[in-house]
This record gives structure tokens, C-alpha cells and sequence, in this order.
């Protein structure tokens, strides 16, 4: 056994630069503490471990950010980044300022679900926080990353209810509201758990009559009860188990249920048919390292088939997590597609 | 490839605001990425919260593979011991400094696992109300409860001034215990690892830097209603007028303020109340009531300290500084039979018997405890300094621990010398002789009073070293209220303040303090709202209130020859779990920051616990590494 992770650390170093492969490794090594055999979450080291920032109202590289109180019953909170309203150079926006659109063109309101695989990480985590600045300067948007409750407390669907109440909350908001248009262009992103998330936001959405201009799928996680062979090949290999992802479904889904639930099997034997909903547009981006990327390619059929438009990006030397640091060209030119999409979409 | 996706998107990508600029930006850093950095620490792990040296990067990556093959060794032999100790046992510190963290949790895996030992049991002839409340995830490692100060005193002072601290009423203290059951050669070997962590260059070089950098501008918005946006925005703009001496235009702002803070409901109406208030004392300067004015007098010392006392029953912030400050110096104590704590502000000794406690039920006995409180001039020569000292020496009897006290009186900090503190070592004769005296330098809410006169803190700080102090444990608030711009700290403080008030409103007393919830809270604000008046209002030798960030903290402290000690996961779960006890306490959040903890409402920390110690100086590196003598 020794034998083949020394393989499996060759292996994964030779993917990534190396600082990407300690921060990586670093997390994983970090979860396997947390999560205990009995489905039991150490929620206070997690809390320890994790690097947190403050919201910052001063800019920093043109973005500013700010938490809310969306809704009080849940402490559901949402931390605000948008461009830097105009004020004089180097002092503090005022509140006032902070609540105007960003511009009178049109502008892409991002809610962003962070991963964490249902159960780690924060909206305030400092790997998201950095995300999700970027996502500003990319496309000049006001993003809007959602502090969801997680699991094992907080079981499905309580992910989604939050993700649902902040799309509702964003929809209100009156200095989101694009131009003459009495509506934002919101685009729902997630990475991991936030990928899953964002589908099954959108899916309550076009259901309910709310457009979504768009969402962005990033390693996003979905599942079942089926072994791919993705996952059989590159168990293990880099930095992801099947063990682990059992693990979280686990946490994440119903007493009892099975990962054949529609929450992780969206298009398997208990999924919700999407034909001819008015379902949003999707660009899902996969990882060719990932180990659940069958999956992934298996929910973008799933899209095409009900007759959704669906871009696949398939990055094939990338891993999980390629996206958290600026150092490759999978981060760039994945960077690239997403603006492009936004901006298709806008 | 690559270069030529670079340049025709760099070329032709004209739209959006950041479109040039973007791809500009993304070179550079890519470019620094792949070089590291000269001064050594990785930049983009920095960005994400972690301090790596790039040439020590491949070590911390050959640690991680150590550590992943013997787990997954261990995991093949399906012994989930291994894991549970590294999670559970494990004492983590800093997760900042990565490879210091890798290297504890190494050590940890080849250090010989704890014998499991049964908890000490708790002293069941006490007399006094001793309640283990156990949270359902807690094992015996943690024992919490809460500890009650005697009631009465025999020696009553003959005059009673009615603005008494209430001292006489039973407090609650959060109860500490050392993660009870590791044998002494574990916990040389945290504390080895402790101070292999404090020694680590990289914090110094960050913390210098952050300081210097600008403070975050934390904006929490509670309240997204127009109303309360236009209140803040009216606050703001008079704040400015002030900053501009347009007193005119102030004073007109000033009136239409309590007309939209009426129209407002809870925390942000009382907010305003208070800001408007001290607002318009800076803008007409009449004569400020008593109790209320910008001097410290020898009376309001007495209402301080009252109204320090409700807002410790109302909310969890002192609670939780003394618990942690407490924690910190409970690890510094262990192995040593002489110990002796000074406690910067005395008041009524809050602090103390939750320490007490946990010292009688050290491994190996307790050690012989001296305290000395400072405290300011009471009025009436009433001696509320020795009363408590009096109240606690009661206490350490009924739980059989040597203890003596001493109160001094001083009217600043920058008064003391060291050989106050110092006093005489030995009391009786024999063998205490021999057994070295360590002492714990405790600050709650203190140090920033010093900037209000130039020279003051770094002869406190000179004091502290003078007394070669095994730790110091700092808690100070968690802002920057002490910039040189009046509206820079007045909207710093409007930020603090009403976060610190919707807490007042969201968190509610634990069920024991429930019937005087409201009175407490009531006169948790009236402390507030003397802040308030004294960040706003005052200057010069007067505004005491200088609280500044724990990056300005750190870097005054490291300039000034101490290196920080940080502060456990163990201290952060416990506290994390007895803010669960507070009903509303959801919003109540620990957070660990770079080996500090700090406690907040939501995202924004409210209050900051760091501890210490000497750089370099010999004692306090021999005292860490010793190894207890049971």
C-alpha cells in the first residue's frame, strides 16, 4: 500500500506546480482529520484550519467587498464584491456609494456558491474570497457568494434552500437591476458542491419563472450509485477518493438515501425531467484528472438531451482545484471561457 | 501556443473595464508565480492565507507525502486510531505557517500515543456550585462549567458608596482544563512545538507588513432597509462636516439624524443615538454631564467598572477573553510549583476564579498562586482592590490552593515600576526557595489607554519585559479607532459599533442571567455608548479609547522584543462550544487569526486575544521546555 501512494504523490506532483500541489495536498490532509469513520464532521478544527478574510469596503485592485444578512431565521449570510464605486482615489466608499449599479451598461450579477464538498469552507474562506474577486475584474460583475448551510448539520435540502432565498433576495435588490430593466442577469456559478448548487438552483428558477442568463459549472459534483470508470481509474490518483466522495454524499443527502438521489444523480433513475422548461444556458467546465468527471460529462448529455444548451470545456491535464491559483494555463483560459460565456450571455 | 493566445487576446479584447488591464495583471503574476519571490515567501500562497518560504517548499511537500503514506498505510490496515489521534489529541497551532503545522503533526505521529487516563474527578465535597455542562460532542477531555465567586464579605467597608461595584453578587466564570489526560513528556513536547512555531521568521515579516498596509474597512450590513442606509449615510456626512469645520452644516445634519434614527427600530436606532450624541458635543462643546465627559474622574472609575461588570453578564466578549487569556497562561504555568499572575485591571476579579479552579485541578496538585491587581483610585477610600482580593483568597481556600494577593493602586500603567510587581520572592523559608517564581502579564482592554500619551505603552512594555514574564496574555478590541483622520475613526467606530449592538440585540444572556437579561443588556450599551462618546468626542490626553487592529498590536509587539505565542485548537474548540451555550449565539463566530483568537458577530471579529512572550530571553525558553517534575 505504501508503494502505491508514493506512485499516486509522483503522480499528482508532476500535474501541478508545486505550490498548487501542497495547497492541495495540504487540504486534503486537513479533511481527512475532519472527517470522522461514524459520519460525524469536526466542525470546530474545520473552522480552526480554515484561512479566513475579512470583507474589505476599501479597494483593493479596483473590488470592494461587504457581507449581508440576507435572512435572519438561517444567519444566512453573503459576502458582496463589485467594482469599486467611483469616489475619490484611496478613500472609503461610502455605504451609499456601495448600493449603486456598477454602471449603466448592462452587468453580470454572478451568485457564486463555493465548493467545499458540501461540508467545508466559508464565503468568507480566503481561496473563495480570492475567486471570487477575480470574478469581478474579469467581467466587471457584482458577484454575490452565498454562505450556505452545510452538511452533516445541515443535510439536503438546506444547500439549496439557501441558494434559492439568496437568487430571490439578488432578484430584489434594487441597484442590481440592470439599466432600464426591472431584473438583474444573473448568472449562477459554483465550483464542486457549488456546481451541483447552482443546477439545482437554477432548475426551482426556470420552474418558477425566473430567468437565469446563464450557469457556470466548475468541477462541479454530482454522483451515483454506479462506479464509472473514471472513478475506478483515478481513484486515489489525485488527491480525490471514492472513499471521500462517499463520504459526503453521505452527509449531504436524506437519511437513507442512496446516490442515486436526484440531488447527486440529476439524469439517473430518480432525476427530474427538463424537457421543456425554459432551463438555463450551462458551461460546464471538467478536469481530466478529476475522478468525477464521468459524471459531469454524463449531467452535460443529460442537458443536451432535454434539449438545453450545454458547452463543455474538458481542461485534460487539469486537476480538482486548478482553479484557486493563478499559476497554469488552465487557470487563465479557463478564466477566458467564462468571461466569454458571461459576456455571450449578458 | 500559448504566446499567441496571449497576444491576440491582449490585442483585441477591448471590452469591459478591466479588459486591457486584465491580461496586463495576469502576466505579471503569472510571471512572479513561476519565479517565487526574493524576500522568500510563496506570493500566492500568501494570497490564500498561507506562509511558505519558496526554498521551503519541496520540504513541506516531502513532509505532506510522509504524513499521506503513513496514514495510508495505516488506513490499509483499517486503524482508525492513527487518524483519531492526529485529529482529536492533536493540538494544532497556526495553520498559517504551514510547514510548522506539518512538522507538529508529524511529531505527533511518531511521539508514543497517550496513555488514556481517566479525567480527574471533580471535587465532590466543594462547597462550591461546581456545573459541568458537557456539550453532546465533548469527551473527557474537556470538563466546562461555570465557577461562582462567594458571596458576602465580613469586612464590609464602613461607608458604602452606592456606585459600588456590585462584587458582592455571584459571578459566573467560564471554567478551563488543560486537555486533561497527556502525560508530561506530550506536553514538554507541545510546548517545544509551541515555541518552534513562535520562532518561525515569516510571521514577523507579514505582520510588519500587514500593519503598515491598509487596515480592511469591514463593512457587515445587518439592515438593508433604505431607512437605515440614509441614517448611516446622514452620520457620515456630518462626521464629515466636523472633519471639514463646517460646524454649521454639522449642526444642521445633527438635528435631521435623530429624526431618521427615531424612524428606526433596535440596534441602529441606539447606534445613532450615541454617535449623534458625540457629535454634537464636538460640534457646540457645552459642558459634559457627569459621568459623561471626556476626563476620567476618580468617581467614574467606580461606574467603569459597574458597567464593565453587565456587559460581562450580557454578551460573551469578556468571557471569552478571559478564557482564552486564561488558557494560555494555564499552558505557560504547566510544571511550575511558584506561579504568580498580574492582572493590569483588576475590577472585580472576573477573571480569576475559573483559573483558580483549573489550577486546583492540575495534574500533580496545584501550584502556590500569587496575584497581583492593579487597579485605579477609588473614591472614598474605599478599597474595592483589596475587597476582591479578599473575595478570591476565600475561594482558593474552600478549593485548597495556596494563594496570595496584592492590590496596587495606580493611576495609569505607565506608573508601575518593576520591582512593584516583582515584590518579594520568597515568603516562608525551605524549599519554596528553590522553585523559581514565573509570571503571567495580563491585559484585558488596557494597552490601548496607553496611546493616548506619547511614551506610555512602550514604558509599560518595558516594564512587562523587565519582569521576564513566562507569557503575556493581550485582549484588545478588534478596530482601528485610533487613525489620524477624525472621519477615518469615526467611520471605523460606526461599523464596530453597530455590529457590537446587533449582537447586544441577536445574542442573549444564557438562561442562568435571563431575569436581568434586560438590564444588563441596558447597561452593556451605556458602556458601549461611553466608548462611543470618548473615540468621538474627545482628544489629545483624554480619548483613551485608541483601539487599535491586531496587526498594529503584532507589529508594536514584535518591535518591541516579544514574539507571539500562539494560541490552540483546543482553546478554540472550547471556546467555540461554550458560545454555544449562549441562546442567539449563532452569530457568534471564533475565528483563528495567524496564532491569535479573535470572537466576532457574523464575519466581523470584535475583540482579539494574543499572548506572548519575551524574545530570546532564556528564562522563558528554559521555562517552556522543561519538563514537568510531578
Amino acid at each position: 500500500m505504501a508503494g502505491s501512494n508514493e506512485i499516486n504523490a509522483n503522480e499528482s506532483k508532476m500535474a501541478v506546480p508545486l505550490n498548487t500541489w501542497v495547497l492541495i495536498s495540504n487540504f486534503k490532509l486537513a479533511y481527512n482529520m475532519l472527517r470522522r469513520p461514524d459520519g460525524t464532521f469536526d466542525r470546530h478544527l474545520a473552522e480552526f484550519l480554515d484561512r479566513k478574510v475579512s470583507a474589505n469596503a476599501t479597494p483593493v485592485n479596483g473590488v470592494v467587498s461587504f457581507d449581508v444578512l440576507i435572512d435572519r431565521s438561517h444567519n444566512l449570510l453573503a459576502r458582496i464584491y463589485r467594482p469599486a464605486p467611483a469616489t475619490a482615489a484611496g478613500s472609503v466608499p461610502l455605504l451609499t456609494d456601495l448600493y449603486q449599479p456598477p454602471s449603466t451598461d448592462p452587468f453580470p450579477v454572478i451568485i457564486f456558491f463555493h465548493g467545499g464538498s458540501f461540508a467545508h469552507s466559508s464565503s468568507n474562506s480566503a481561496i473563495y474570497d480570492s475567486l471570487c474577486r477575480r470574478f469581478v475584474s474579469l467581467c466587471d460583475a457584482v458577484v454575490i457568494s452565498v454562505n450556505y448551510r452545510r452538511a452533516p448539520e445541515y443535510k439536503y435540502p438546506c444547500a439549496y434552500d439557501d441558494g434559492w432565498a439568496a437568487l430571490n433576495w439578488a432578484s430584489a435588490v434594487p441597484w442590481l437591476h440592470n439599466g432600464k430593466e426591472s431584473k438583474p442577469r444573473v448568472f449562477l456559478a459554483g465550483d464542486s458542491s457549488g456546481g451541483n448548487i447552482a443546477h439545482h438552483v437554477a432548475v426551482r428558477a426556470a420552474e418558477s419563472g425566473i430567468e437565469i442568463a446563464g450557469n457556470i459549472l466548475l468541477n462541479s459534483m454530482f454522483g451515483g450509485n454506479h462506479r464509472t470508470e473514471s472513478e475506478k481509474r483515478l481513484d486515489g490518483k489525485y488527491f480525490v477518493t471514492i472513499q471521500d466522495r462517499d463520504w459526503y454524499w453521505k452527509a449531504y443527502l436524506p437519511e437513507g438515501a442512496d446516490r442515486d438521489h436526484p440531488a447527486c444523480n440529476p439524469f439517473g433513475p430518480n432525476g427530474v425531467k427538463l424537457e421543456g422548461l425554459p432551463f438555463t444556458k450551462s458551461l460546464v467546465i471538467v478536469a481530466g484528472l478529476d475522478l468525477v468527471q464521468d459524471w459531469q460529462l454524463a449531467y452535460a448529455e443529460g442537458l443536451k438531451k432535454a434539449g438545453h444548451f450545454v458547452k463543455v470545456v474538458y481542461r485534460e491535464q487539469a486537476t480538482i482545484g486548478f482553479y484557486l491559483l493563478p499559476n497554469t494555463n488552465h487557470f487563465y483560459e479557463v478564466m477566458d471561457e467564462i468571461k466569454e460565456f458571461i459576456q455571450a450571455n449578458l | 501556443m500559448k504566446r499567441e493566445h496571449q497576444e491576440a487576446a491582449a490585442g483585441g479584447d477591448r471590452r469591459g473595464g478591466g479588459g486591457g488591464n486584465w491580461y496586463a495583471a495576469a502576466e505579471q503574476e503569472k510571471g512572479k508565480a513561476l519565479m517565487g519571490t526574493d524576500d522568500g515567501v510563496d506570493e500566492l500562497l500568501a494570497a490564500l492565507g498561507y506562509k511558505v518560504r519558496s526554498s521551503d517548499m519541496a520540504d513541506v511537500a516531502q513532509k505532506l507525502e510522509q504524513l499521506e503514506m503513513a496514514m495510508g498505510s495505516s488506513a490499509a490496515a483499517n486503524d482508525d486510531a492513527l487518524l483519531a489521534h492526529l485529529a482529536f489529541d492533536t493540538v494544532h497551532y497556526n495553520p498559517s505557517d504551514l510547514s510548522n503545522w506539518v512538522d507538529n503533526i508529524l511529531s505527533e505521529l511518531n511521539a508514543p500515543p497517550p496513555l488514556p487516563q481517566p479525567p480527574p474527578p471533580p471535587p465532590a465535597d466543594d462547597p462550591l456550585s461546581l456545573q459541568f455542562d458537557l456539550p453532546p460532542a465533548v469527551t473527557e477531555q474537556y470538563t466546562i462549567g461555570t465557577v461562582d465567586l462567594p458571596d458576602g464579605s465580613p469586612c464590609k467597608p464602613a461607608d458604602v458608596d452606592e456606585l459600588q461595584p456590585e462584587a458582592s453578587t455571584a459571578s459566573s466564570g467560564w471554567l478551563i482544563s488543560q486537555s486533561g489526560h497527556q502525560p508530561e513528556v506530550a506536553k514538554s513536547l507541545r510546548d517545544r512545538k509551541r515555541l518552534k512555531v513562535c520562532s518561525s521568521p515569516p510571521s514577523s515579516t507579514i505582520t510588519a507588513d500587514a500593519a503598515t498596509a491598509a487596515a480592511a474597512q469591514q463593512v457587515v450590513i445587518v439592515d438593508s432597509q433604505e431607512a437605515g442606509i440614509r441614517l448611516v449615510h446622514a452620520l457620515m456626512a456630518c462626521a464629515e462636516a466636523v472633519q471639514k469645520e463646517n460646524l454649521k452644516a454639522a449642526g444642521a445634519i445633527v438635528k435631521q439624524i435623530s429624526v431618521l434614527a427615531a424612524s428606526q427600530g433596535g440596534a441602529m436606532r441606539k447606534v445613532a443615538g450615541y454617535f449623534a450624541e458625540a457629535l454634537a458635543r464636538r460640534i457646540y462643546r457645552p459642558q459634559p454631564p457627569r459621568g459623561m465627559g471626556c476626563s476620567s474622574t476618580v468617581e467614574s472609575a467606580a461606574l467603569d467598572d459597574m458597567l464593565h461588570h453587565h456587559f460581562y453578564e450580557s454578551c460573551p466578549y469578556l468571557k471569552f477573553a478571559h478564557f482564552t487569556a486564561n488558557q494560555a497562561i494555564l499552558e505557560a504555568f504547566a510544571g511550575f510549583r511558584r506561579v504568580h499572575v498580574v492582572d493590569f485591571g483588576m475590577r472585580q476579579g472576573l477573571q480569576w476564579p475559573a483559573l483558580l479552579q483549573a489550577l486546583a485541578l492540575r495534574q500533580g496538585g496545584p501550584p502556590s498562586f500569587r496575584l497581583t491587581g492593579i487597579g485605579p483610585p477609588q473614591p472614598d477610600n474605599s478599597d474595592a482592590l483589596q475587597e476582591v482580593g479578599w473575595k478570591l483568597a476565600q475561594l482558593a481556600k474552600t478549593i485548597r490552593v495556596d494563594f496570595r494577593y496584592r492590590g496596587f493602586v495606580a493611576a495609569s500603567l505607565a506608573d508601575l515600576d518593576p520591582y512593584m510587581l516583582l515584590g518579594p520572592e520568597a515568603d516562608g523559608g525551605g524549599v519554596e526557595d528553590d522553585e523559581p517564581e514565573v509570571v503571567a502579564v495580563n491585559s484585558i482592554l488596557e494597552l490601548h489607554r496607553l496611546l493616548a500619551r506619547p511614551g506610555a505603552l512602550e514604558k509599560v512594555l518595558g516594564t512587562i519585559r523587565a519582569v521576564r514574564p513566562v507569557i503575556v496574555t493581550v485582549v484588545e478590541q478588534e478596530a482601528n479607532h485610533n487613525g489620524r483622520a477624525f472621519l477615518d475613526r469615526f467611520t471605523e467606530a460606526l461599523h464596530y459599533y453597530s455590529t457590537m449592538f446587533d449582537s447586544l440585540e441577536g445574542g442573549a444572556s444564557p438562561p442562568a442571567a435571563v431575569e436581568v437579561g434586560g438590564h444588563d443588556q441596558a447597561m452593556a450599551e451605556i458602556y458601549l455608548g461611553r466608548q462611543i462618546y470618548n473615540v468621538v468626542a474627545c482628544e489629545g490626553a483624554e480619548r483613551t479609547e485608541r483601539h487599535e487592529t491586531l496587526p498594529q498590536w503584532r507589529a508594536r509587539m514584535s518591535r518591541t522584543g516579544f514574539d507571539s505565542v500562539p494560541i490552540g485548537s483546543n482553546a478554540f474548540k472550547q471556546a467555540s462550544m461554550l458560545l454555544a451555550l449562549f441562546s442567539g449565539g449563532e452569530g457568534y463566530r471564533v475565528e483563528e487569526n495567524d496564532g491569535c483568537l479573535t470572537l466576532g458577530w457574523h464575519t466581523r471579529p470584535l475583540i482579539a486575544t494574543s499572548a506572548w512572550r519575551a524574545a530570546g530571553d532564556p528564562l522563558s525558553t528554559s521555562a517552556s521546555c522543561r519538563t514537568a517534575s510531578s
